[in-house]
């Protein structure tokens, strides 16, 4: 965007971005140097020998795995519908799934608490799954109903004169021709499912093993000790997954999560 | 399944795929295109069975005793619960907040996120680094996040350390950090002089939540403005180059103005998550100290769960919260009408 002429002017404007971006590195290197201190790496030695340590990170899997089947699913086969089959007043369901497009999480909460130990299912994996699936569908159908209107109607019609039934259009047609919409949609499903924390703590419980990785740091500072190093190194280890999943597989986060922005 | 995969991607259809298309069921073949109710059933039916439900019931609770809690029995009383509301100062602090965190996230996302995109769409070094360090606090969990930046404020804490090196902040004799002489005349001459260099404190507690969502959150700014920075036509920035526009002049007349929709985005987006705000002022502050740092996120949390549990109560902030958050995609819709960002996006997505 900047015109810049010769080496001297490079070699400036990327110092002062440099500069720039030192408060972005400024908390990063705090959380490691941070949990370093004192005992050093005995610090995630004893993060790491935590009764149950790896089942925040088991908990985290399971749920962010069923959410993103769920929205996956139910995004593909509702965004199929609205796009591209005959349904009576279709942009009236439209819109009473849009609605629910900016809901704040914790305006389900007093329901939610209420309605989940009435159904029996407090402490279950399915009391978070369920409206972490819920929350993200209205938009993840937006955009993947916006890809598919893009697609032309012909080739379904071509499918359809050749004798394909519904199904095998969705199949054969549609599920290849969105995959890279649904890429993204993963994505931001995973990052959604995996930092989500108002949910699991009133949902899923406070109690060892009912914990999700978001919960991990945070375990450290109870009542009777508030172990600085320790929380930081737990928050290393928290975060280690997404980094290296983000450093990973760069582009398709940015585009998830820059699809996640725009509603 | 495989086969067909790799297959359709590569297929010629796909520039035919490019082109402009949609909503051509509803001319011509209609007689032909099954009926898809089955198919937007099973989602519609999760969505509007778990949160219209629970909206539902939210607003039945609402109209209980402000101070219901579950085993007692229900007996609605009315608005008793929206009035106790309107005239709680929470309530109102609440708002403010949320508002000036609006305001002050809204302006410096945007004008970092511009600087940032545009400085990486120069030839600048290791650019691919700049935007992972960028990017990355947009991707870790905030409640991660928390018990770091609580370190990175606190009073023995790196800020601290910074400004120490930087000779505005000593440590006296008794091992407490307090201000330099000017800096303290400095504070006292602006009507700050009861500022002391602790940052999780009435006076800076809110700024503190807002630094810190500022930092998670710029990194989106900047991918949103550098994509839409990348449609620009170039030919545009040509033109105002041989006009004898300079760096400065070319940004902020030429490019700025080509990124309309993206900042009426980042605006509507930075709305909802100000309204949404949660885990960053629990975790770091609990909105505290003195409900200094109070969102209506944590107000409802403290209401449910807190001491004494108001149910009715919390369901009645929650009905506020959530007709504040439809105007907001009312006015969304609106503005989407003229710039269509969610198709725009896909369209770009599909090149």
């Amino acid at each position: 965007m900047f015109e810049i002429r010769g080496r001297a002017a490079r070699i400036g404007l990327t110092l002062v971005l440099a500069v720039m971006v030192v408060p972005f590195v400024v908390p990063l290197y705090t959380m490691v140097y941070g949990s370093l201190q004192g005992r050093g790496w005995g610090n995630y030695a004893s993060v790491i020998g935590l009764p149950g340590f790896w089942l925040y990170f088991r908990n985290s899997i399971i749920i962010s795995v069923f959410t993103i089947a769920i929205v996956y699913f139910l995004t593909m086969t509702a965004s199929f519908g609205f796009s591209k089959l005959r349904i009576r007043s279709k942009e009236v369901y439209f819109w009473l799934l849009m609605g629910a497009l900016t809901m704040p999480e914790v305006v389900l909460l007093t329901p939610l608490v209420i309605t989940v130990s009435k159904v029996g299912i407090a402490g279950t994996y399915w009391a978070v799954i369920i409206p972490i699936a819920a929350l993200q569908i209205p938009f993840t159908v937006l955009l993947t109903r916006s890809y598919i209107d893009g697609i032309p109607d012909a080739l379904f019609e071509a499918a359809r004169i050749d004798g394909a039934g519904t199904w095998r259009q969705f199949w054969h047609i549609l599920v290849p021709l969105v995959k890279p919409m649904a890429v993204a949609i993963i994505v931001l499903v995973l990052i959604n499912a995996w930092n989500a924390y108002l949910l699991p703590v009133v949902l899923l419980g406070q109690t060892p093993g009912h914990m999700v990785v978001t919960q991990l740091p945070n375990s450290f500072k109870t009542q009777y000790t508030d172990d600085q190093t320790k929380i930081l190194a737990g928050a290393v280890l928290a975060a280690l997954p997404e980094i290296i999943a983000y450093v990973s597989l760069q582009r398709h986060f940015e585009r998830g999560m820059a699809a996640g922005a725009i509603k | 399944m495989t086969t067909s995969t790799a297959t359709a991607s590569d297929s010629p259809l796909k520039p035919a795929a490019r082109s402009r298309s949609g909503g051509g069921a509803r001319t011509g073949h209609r007689h032909r295109t099954p009926s898809g109710l089955g198919w937007i059933l099973p989602g519609f039916v999760f969505v509007f069975g778990l949160i219209y439900f629970s909206i539902g019931y939210s607003g039945y609770i609402s109209l209980l005793p402000w101070d219901w809690r579950p085993p007692r029995p229900a007996s609605v009383v009315g608005l008793d619960s929206y009035v106790r509301a309107f005239h709680s100062a929470l309530f109102w602090t609440s708002l403010r907040h949320t508002l000036v965190f609006f305001v002050a996230a809204f302006v410096v996302q945007t004008t970092m996120g511009i600087v940032f995109a545009a400085i990486l769409h120069s030839r600048v070094y290791a650019s691919t680094f700049f935007k992972v360090v960028i990017f990355v606090p947009v991707v870790i969990a905030p409640a991660i996040m928390a018990p770091v930046h609580r370190r990175v404020f606190a009073v023995d804490g790196p800020i601290n350390w910074i400004l120490q090196h930087l000779g505005l902040l000593r440590v006296d004799a008794t091992g407490n950090r307090i201000w330099t002489e000017w800096v303290g005349w400095l504070l006292s001459h602006v009507g700050l002089g009861s500022l002391t260099p602790n940052w999780i404190q009435p006076a800076t507690a809110l700024w503190v939540i807002i630094a810190v969502q500022i930092w998670s959150s710029i990194g989106m700014a900047f991918i949103l403005f550098y994509a839409s920075m990348g449609q620009i036509d170039p030919e545009i920035i040509q033109a105002a180059r041989i006009d004898g526009a300079g760096n400065v002049r070319t940004l902020v007349s030429v490019v700025v103005p080509n990124l309309r929709p993206t900042i009426l985005s980042l605006a509507i987006l930075n709305a909802i998550t100000a309204l949404k705000l949660f885990d960053y002022p629990y975790l770091i502050t609990a909105g505290g100290p003195a409900h200094s740092s109070e969102f209506l996120g944590t107000y409802i949390y403290a209401e449910l769960f807190g001491v004494s549990q108001h149910f009715g109560y919390a369901a009645a902030l929650s009905i506020l919260l959530l007709f504040l958050a439809l105007g907001v995609s009312i006015i969304m819709s609106l503005s989407a009408r003229e710039s269509r960002p969610g198709r725009r996006i896909a369209r770009e997505w599909r090149a």
